[in-house]
């Protein structure tokens, strides 16, 4: 067998399309809102199809590979795709596999029904190339848009989220991915009675993936949610922890009191007026050593009165504590709500907090400072601390910038990727004197 | 000549506080005067004089109705953000940073019987250093509100605003700070006059912060940030740099 070079183009063609299909499908299965900033990264992808139309070619050399040239072929199109997922999206390996697969299935099944159209409607196959595969692409958009709109993106998300069982999503995805592509392939065995059975069976089949995919999501995310409320109950024992000690540092501290009095009152007597003044310095100093410094702390903390963030700040006051950073932190006023999905609130508190002990911890003497002030429909929120290495203002809001290096800050890009889906917040930034400052202000929305 | 307001409900801290600043202001003939020395929030609002720029000394655990040492802090911002606040406490664990932030409160007194004099006539001589120095040096202010939010930054710290990812947000930048706003780049053009140039749809630089111009390839750089250039931009800058040889 021969291939012409008419047949190389229909190939490439026919290629090109099937990748840009998957391009759709790949910014619908991970709810892409920046459409045009992967779309820019989309030119060395173009190249794939052309590396497909070259292997294709060697392949037909070796007769024996025939019957599973299609499927290494495939195989190795959904290599090439993920390893640009992963420059595109600065994914790792193992998301860009799942989401690769995941848009794959769509695409596949979406190629499936498509030849069965054509074959049920164009049977000598005499209709332009070009028209087919625009009608082909543009089913590709509509499907996607769809997606968008049923937010299949948002749950795919949670499931890539996951970092623990990604690898086991990816597997699992494969598998559903090289049913699609065998069924895909069985097209051509079907007696033609038969293949409106099979055009329903492919798109029962895909629906059915699509809903797993969600099941899994939702399983996820409310795991997620136990775990965390777990995590809360145990924060709050030890808030009440605390708040035992200090009991406990009372009454110790009233002992002492009376011995320190019946020592004044002696002193007093005897007209010790040194010694008079002396113990009464001891007697503030140990106040506020035992007890003040633990009361202000609690008082701040009692203010917070969202339990996921107090459960937040008081793991990371415990954190730094132990690690030997210095924290103030300041909550005036109650703070009872934050018109942000208060996980991606506490995600970026998180995130902030866990870069200023980081960047702390570099310096000498190590210090963060928390403000927290709810006033008039507003959350406002400060986080400083002082650093010791050089800060590249041009560079820094770009994805993987940190004080220690490029590729170690991931944090700061994702604390942006939260905030665009805020349009009530705004976030400050400054360095000045030795100091790095974030400040975040979500206004009410209601 | 300056204000002084004084506002603490406990009587013998107030009377403390007013002979002291007194006695210094006779001492050293300041141009100063203590106009009020209130109880209570309402009557110091009332003996503010709108649009002059005072001195104000306030108890933080002042309880009078919904008032409170933050909020007629904040109040009397309103009526005069360029004023100085001093506030009087009884508890050193006051949240001063906070109070430094939002209202930018000057300094803090702690009351204690002995101390509080001197405290407060050192406190009134810092005050009055830099209300001198200030009038020398007037600085020319970008006042950045955000409805009730208000930061001063000099004019001269401004490099440049850029339009953020998100709508209607703009980035503010200065040497040491990206601030976050909503406004709009427009309207910004047309308040700050021509020390501010449009070089692209989504940039507004500071004409003396340009460091350096790639006509070639479109861009220019301010503080050493990057900023965009478009064909109109460069017109305009050509005319600028045309202008002044």
């Amino acid at each position: 067998m021969m291939l012409s070079l008419n047949d190389l183009l229909t190939g490439f063609l026919d290629t090109l399309t099937g990748h840009l299909a998957l391009a759709a499908y790949l910014l619908a299965v991970t709810d892409e809102r920046a459409v045009w900033r992967r779309l820019k990264k989309l030119p060395p992808l173009l190249l794939s199809p052309l590396i497909a139309v070259l292997l294709s070619v060697g392949l037909y050399a070796v007769p024996e590979l025939i019957m599973f040239q299609y499927y290494i072929l495939s195989f190795i199109i959904l290599m090439i795709v993920t390893f640009w997922v992963r420059w595109a999206w600065q994914f790792r390996f193992w998301q860009a596999f799942a989401a690769t697969c995941m848009a794959a299935i769509f695409q596949v099944a979406e190629s499936t029904l498509s030849r069965v159209l054509f074959w049920e409607t164009l049977p000598n196959e005499s209709s332009p190339l070009a028209a087919a595969l625009a009608i082909y692409l543009s089913i590709s958009i509509a499907v996607s848009l769809l997606l968008y709109r049923l937010r299949f993106g948002k749950w795919f998300r949670l499931l890539l989220d996951n970092t623990s069982e990604i690898r086991r999503i990816a597997l699992l995805l494969f598998t559903l991915e090289a049913v699609m592509e065998v069924s895909f392939r069985l097209v051509y065995g079907i007696q033609t009675q038969f293949l409106a059975f099979f055009y329903l069976l492919i798109a029962v089949m895909v629906i059915l993936m699509a809903m797993l995919v969600i099941y899994f999501a939702q399983r996820f995310d409310a795991l997620r949610k136990i775990k965390a409320q777990q995590n809360i109950i145990a924060r709050q024992r030890l808030y009440e922890q605390d708040l035992e000690m200090i009991r406990r540092e009372t009454r110790a501290f009233r002992h002492d009191y009376k011995n320190l009095l019946a020592g004044l009152s002696q002193q007093a007597a005897t007209g010790e007026l040194e010694g008079l003044r002396h113990t009464l310095a001891r007697l503030d100093a140990g106040f506020d050593l035992r007890l003040g410094n633990k009361i202000r702390a609690s008082v701040q903390i009692g203010n917070l009165q969202i339990p996921e963030v107090r459960s937040l700040l008081l793991n990371k006051l415990t954190v730094m504590r132990k690690e030997g950073v210095e924290c103030r932190l300041e909550v005036l006023y109650p703070v009872t709500a934050v018109d942000m999905d208060i996980w991606d609130f506490v995600r970026c508190l998180g995130i902030l907090t866990d870069n200023a002990m980081e960047a702390a911890s570099d310096t000498k003497q190590p210090w963060v400072e928390i403000l927290m002030l709810a006033q008039d429909r507003r959350v406002f929120l400060r986080i400083s601390n002082p650093y010791a290495n050089l800060i590249e203002p041009g560079k820094m809001w770009n994805d993987g910038w940190s004080t220690k290096g490029a590729g170690r800050g991931m944090g700061l890009s994702g604390y942006q990727h939260i905030l665009k889906n805020y349009p009530n917040a705004s976030p400050c930034t400054s360095w000045e004197n030795g100091v790095f400052v974030q400040e975040l202000t979500v206004e009410d929305r209601r | 000549m300056i204000g002084i307001y004084l506002c603490d409900d406990e009587d013998v801290i107030r009377r403390q506080i007013q002979t002291a600043l007194e006695r210094k202001i006779f001492m050293e003939n300041y141009d100063m005067e203590v106009v009020c020395a209130a109880a209570g929030a309402q009557e110091l609002l009332d003996a503010v004089e709108n649009g002059k720029q005072g001195v104000y000394f306030l108890d933080v655990e002042l309880k009078d109705g919904e008032w409170d040492g933050f909020l007629l802090g904040r109040e009397l911002r309103r009526q005069d953000p360029h004023g100085t606040l001093v506030y009087i406490t009884g508890h050193e664990d006051l949240a001063w940073r906070t109070f430094q932030y939002h209202l930018e409160a000057f300094d803090y007194i702690v009351k204690e019987p002995e101390q509080i004099g001197p405290s407060v006539s050192r406190c009134l001589e810092e005050i009055h250093t830099r209300l001198i120095a200030e009038r020398q040096s007037p600085t020319e202010r970008f006042t950045l509100r955000t409805d009730e939010m208000t930061r001063h930054i000099p004019l001269r710290d401004i490099l440049f605003f850029e339009t953020a990812s998100a709508p209607h947000h703009i980035f503010l930048h200065t040497p040491g700070s990206r601030m976050d706003f909503l406004g709009s780049l427009n309207e910004l053009e047309t308040r700050l006059g021509n020390q501010f140039i449009r070089t692209h749809r989504a940039y507004l630089v500071a004409a003396d912060k340009i460091e350096a111009v790639d006509w070639k390839h479109n861009k220019l750089w301010a503080g050493g940030h990057e900023c965009l250039l478009s064909r109109a931009g460069k017109a305009k800058l050509r005319k600028i740099m045309g202008e002044k040889p």
